[in-house]
């Protein structure tokens, strides 16, 4: 009908309006932090939109060029605190999804004694405000030989991962109705069939959303990267700052860093976009 | 569901008892006095730059230009000594938190590491750093060449603390060895000046007009001045200390009870907020030294009261839209109306300071009296910009002074004031959190409260701190 | 046959006769044991911290003595904890809200089929991936009274030297901006998966039956959704009542004490003027705040479960 037509019209017309609001909110900032990379240090403070253009901080930031005023001594290894940084957060959620997604099956599907008080023992790890146990665990660490090691900052990373990727997983599975599960079973599949070729793909887009944002996390994590870390297993959020330098705030050479540093999660958010998506097509078979 | 309950909180309770116990066998006693260490700077014999040829040692170094220098000529010391040197780097922001961690540790692991004199008097007390006279003196692991009398006494005494809280800096124990420092100075737009032909202010209250003045002159939207605001004590430290010092004002009595709320010290806060309030910058109150200096690089702030070097690093080539143009200037602090004798200033000293738990005492300190050495000290001033230097021999040097005559007043400014320049602040442990509070205090006046009720309130505040810590005598 | 006496056969399976052995009970432990020994550890540590809030601990002096509840009577008679627990709450509540609120805003729009949903949705995440140091670093730049570029366009339509985080009046909004624009998209994107993953049914049902949108949100959508909103909520309101690294950013704390929440409180106390202890006891007291509010949400949460189950 000619009305409903028009108020659909209507309807997307608002909805985009209020979409591209919201995205001009969310997008400007970053689209700022690409200005300010692109700028000249002389720059950054006197001009807005209309500037001369260089690349000397990305030249800077990856590979070292010396910087005005200073002798280029130190020279901010980017590069190798991106690599520290994808080992440390690609190991530290691949071991949260490993352990953690069957886990949340566990106190999806399970009643057991405890599995409440477990369930929130998960979350309130979160709770510990790292400023809480950085001194004992850095002193620990020193004992243990954890200290600036990989090891070390994917064992702390789990207490940042683990948590997010239960309790999301977990909604997901209690979304499932275990009538599936069993029809399923009863149709002669095994458990292990059952779980990897029907459960985990109807939980996908749970999967999908949970490791990105764990990711997202430890990738971006500062206070343990700092002060577990040492020079070998320099993150890169730590990297970025330190372009901060003592003479001169480098906010171009550090939005450069943040830039490069943002890539990888750029990549992993596009990647699993279509799992996000699949979720929809399943709806269909629920219910 | 009881059983596990009473199981988990037993357990929780074993664990605790177990931390418990680890912690409260921490003891650590004065390092000077530990006799059961090998004795520091024991060593005999003659001077030999490889007498600890195959060692190794760890350094912890701010991001700073400093720092650079001495890592860019880490090959010649090693070449030098034999020995291998391995260091950290970390932005300022959070170089102090590592220093902490790694310092209260009591683990060996960092055997030199750069600090400030502020930080003496929290390091200093609980053992954590090493006393130097013993090596200083020691002939045989000195290089004659050193010269300990080359050091401006004043800025080697500011590292000289007798660990008593209230007694000011220069006697007992030599904590550190300077690396370099700044002064806090007067730093104006030579070129405005000489356009709308204005005096180079001497008062505080001429400051005060001159920075209103030129406050938006023209229409441009400049702030009169720049000075750091931030909730941090380096708000306090620079350009405030200074004048607050000039004026006569005093932080504490001998009693260590906050005395900034004298008559001199309300004087002086109010004319300082006024100044701030009619012509500082706008966002004042997150001015940190960065904003500070690049506000006034930028051409955003016609004056600076802050380091010598802040606006030294804007004029170098690429450092600022200002850089190289000749158009600032370096002056003496402000002092009050009528003021006669010598015009003194705060300062910051990037020193080096040893680990007293380091099991490599010998071979740090040659690093560190290499670092410190005439020649890394003149080349690095030369090369790389580092000042201020802490030798007198750096700055009789020609060349240096050809380079600094590039810089207006800079040269004249440090020989009128050097002589009044030491901490004036009251050395006592809780330093940070009564100047903190200081600035959270100026942040409050500037944001409209009284003056005089603020120093109150603020006088209040720090006293019950200092009462608490069992700090009033 | 009821299936209760054996707690590893989930609820609502059908009742089939099954041999019930040893290892069946042990399962979910066995499951969930990985992921409880990996965490663990952090017990000591925290164990370790609250035992030395009941000292006076002090990186400033060598020795230390256990000095029980000192440290908390005096936090608790200091007006600067007063002060911060109006700032930590105040902070929490107003950032949680409008990114509750935005978040599924955002959700529902996106999930629409018209091409611009589609196309936007791949950047929802994107202020999410700026590490929270660096985006408020940015927005500072943006928001600089003097040289920033929000300002200039504030000029445009009249609004002349907004002070943003200079001023006592204007810190606080400032900061929950800074947080709303990092983790909105946390909770969209959050939302917008769980929107995705609804079963189709009901809502075929309800267009069957007519009836308006707004209906069809409030009886079907909202409650299915009310777990994937929970989930959410806590995560949101644990962070932003812990949150240190935004406002330490801007302001440091400032102006005057006006953004002085736990953390910084914290922070200052223990890493800045070495009174570890009585920075632990901060932390402690902050865990606690943290804990309870989180037991009565996941209650909640457990019936917002129920219920969306049993539609």
């Amino acid at each position: 009908m000619a009305s409903n037509a028009v108020r659909r019209r209507l309807q997307t017309g608002i909805s985009s309006i209020l979409i591209l609001a919201y995205f001009v909110f969310s997008l400007f900032p970053i689209l700022w932090m690409i200005v300010v990379s692109l700028k000249r240090q002389s720059e950054i403070f006197t001009t807005r939109f209309i500037f001369s253009p260089t690349l000397d901080n990305y030249m800077t930031v990856l590979f070292g060029q010396n910087v005005a005023g200073g002798t280029g001594a130190i020279r901010t290894d980017f590069g190798g605190s991106f690599i520290n940084s994808l080992i440390i957060s690609v190991t530290a959620v691949l071991i949260s999804l490993v352990v953690g997604v069957p886990a949340a099956y566990a106190l999806a599907r399970f009643d057991f004694k405890g599995k409440n008080d477990l369930a929130f023992t998960f979350l309130s790890l979160r709770f510990a405000p790292e400023l809480l146990v950085i001194i004992p665990l850095f002193i620990i660490y020193h004992k243990l030989g954890l200290y600036n090691t990989y090891t070390g900052l994917i064992w702390v990373y789990q207490l940042i991962c683990m948590p997010l990727i239960i309790w999301v997983v977990r909604g997901y599975f209690e979304d499932i109705p275990p009538e599936l599960e069993y029809a399923a079973q009863v149709d002669g599949y095994s458990w292990w069939h059952v779980f990897f070729k029907v459960l985990l793909p109807l939980v996908s887009p749970g999967i999908a959303a949970a490791s990105l944002l764990a990711f997202i996390f430890a990738w971006n994590n500062f206070v343990f990267a700092m002060l577990l870390g040492g020079a070998q297993t320099n993150t890169v959020t730590v990297s970025a700052l330190s372009f901060l330098a003592a003479e001169q705030a480098r906010y171009g050479e550090m939005a450069a860093a943040s830039v490069i540093a943002a890539l990888p999660e750029v990549l992993l958010a596009l990647g699993i976009q279509k799992y996000l998506i699949r979720g929809l097509s399943f709806g269909a078979v629920k219910g | 569901m009881k059983g596990r309950r009473i199981i988990g909180l037993g357990l929780a309770l074993i664990m605790l008892v177990l931390a418990g116990c680890s912690g409260s066998t921490v003891t650590k006693t004065d390092p000077a006095k530990d006799t059961k260490q090998a004795p520091a700077a024991a060593a005999t014999g003659e001077f030999d730059w490889k007498r600890e040829s195959g060692k190794s040692i760890h350094v912890l170094l701010n991001k700073h230009p400093y720092a650079e220098w001495v890592i860019k000529n880490l090959p010649q010391f090693e070449s030098m000594t034999g020995i291998k040197v391995t260091y950290e780097v970390i932005p300022e922001q959070n170089y102090f938190d590592k220093v902490t961690v790694s310092l209260s540790s009591g683990s060996g692991t960092v055997d030199a590491f750069m600090t400030g004199a502020y930080q003496v008097w929290q390091y200093a007390p609980p053992g954590y750093m090493q006393p130097l006279e013993d090596f200083i003196n020691n002939k045989s692991l000195t290089s004659p060449d050193w010269d300990f009398n080359d050091f401006y006494p004043n800025i080697m005494g500011a590292l000289r603390w007798s660990l008593k809280a209230g007694e000011a800096v220069g006697t007992g124990h030599q904590w550190a060895i300077p690396m370099a420092f700044e002064t806090n100075v007067l730093m104006y737009r030579k070129d405005l000046f000489e356009k709308h032909n204005i005096k180079v202010p001497k008062t505080m209250p001429e400051l005060y007009e001159t920075a209103k003045k030129l406050n938006n002159i023209d229409g441009s939207g400049i702030a009169g001045i720049a000075v750091r605001g931030s909730r941090n004590w380096g708000t306090i430290h620079p350009g405030y200390m200074t004048t607050f010092a000039n004026y006569g004002a005093k932080d504490f009595n001998d009693k260590l009870e906050f005395t900034g709320g004298s008559d001199k010290g309300v004087a002086m806060t109010d004319l300082w907020a006024k100044m701030i309030k009619e012509a500082g910058p706008k966002a004042w109150s997150q001015y940190t030294w960065y904003e500070a200096g690049s506000d006034f690089g930028a051409g955003k702030a016609a004056m600076l009261l802050d380091a010598d070097i802040l606006g030294y690093f804007q004029d170098v080539e690429g450092g600022s839209p200002l850089a190289g143009q000749n158009k600032i200037a370096w002056a003496p602090p402000p002092v009050p109306e009528g003021h006669s004798g010598q015009v003194g200033a705060n300062l910051w000293i990037w020193s080096l300071a040893m680990n007293s738990k380091s099991t490599k005492k010998d071979a740090t300190w040659l690093f560190m009296q290499w670092a410190t050495s005439k020649e890394i000290d003149l080349q690095g001033a030369l090369q790389a910009g580092t000042v201020d230097p802490a030798r007198k021999s750096v700055w009789e040097n020609a060349d240096f002074k050809k380079k600094l005559a590039t810089k207006p007043g800079y040269y004249e400014t440090f020989q009128t004031i050097i002589n009044g320049v030491t901490i004036h602040f009251t050395p006592q442990p809780k330093f940070f959190e009564t100047t903190t509070e200081w600035a959270a205090t100026l942040q409050d006046i500037v944001g409209g409260k009284d003056t005089k009720q603020a120093m109150a309130d603020l006088t209040k505040k720090i006293n019950s701190m200092m009462d608490q810590a069992g700090l009033k005598k | 046959m009821s299936n209760h006496a054996d707690p590893t056969i989930p609820l609502n399976m059908p009742a089939t006769p099954r041999k019930v052995n040893r290892w069946r009970k042990w399962r979910p432990y066995l499951i969930i044991a990985p992921a409880f020994l990996l965490t663990i550890g952090i017990m000591y540590p925290f164990l370790t911290a609250v035992w030395y809030s009941f000292t006076n601990y002090s990186l400033t002096r060598p020795t230390f003595e256990f000095i029980a509840f000192k440290n908390y009577r005096i936090i608790l008679q200091d007006p600067s904890f007063w002060n911060a627990v109006s700032v930590t709450v105040r902070y929490a509540l107003g950032a949680v809200a409008v990114e509750m609120l935005l978040g599924l805003g955002i959700a529902l729009l996106l999930n629409q089929e018209h091409w611009l949903a589609k196309a936007l949705r791949y950047v929802l995440i994107f202020p999410l991936m700026i590490s929270p140091v660096i985006g408020t670093l940015i927005w500072k730049l943006m928001m600089s009274p003097s040289v920033g570029i929000l300002n200039y366009y504030l000029s445009k339509i009249g609004i002349k030297d907004f002070p943003w985080a200079a001023s006592q009046k204007t810190a606080m909004m400032s900061v929950v901006l800074v947080d709303v624009w990092i983790f909105t998209p946390f909770v969209g994107l959050l939302l917008l998966a769980g929107l995705r993953s609804l079963p189709r049914a009901p809502y075929e049902a309800a267009t069957l039956d007519g009836g308006s949108a707004w209906f069809t949100f409030k009886t079907l959508t909202l409650p299915m959704l009310m777990p994937y909103m929970m989930v959410c909520l806590m995560f949101r309101l644990i962070d932003s009542l812990k949150m240190f690294d935004i406002i330490y950013a801007m302001t440091g704390g400032g102006p005057g004490d006006s953004l002085m929440n736990f953390s910084l409180q914290a922070y200052f106390n223990g890493f800045l003027y070495l009174n570890l202890a009585y920075g632990l006891a901060y932390m402690i007291i902050l865990w606690l705040i943290v804990y309870i509010i989180s037991q009565v949400l996941s209650a909640y949460w457990g019936k917002a479960q129920k219920r969306a189950v049993g539609q």
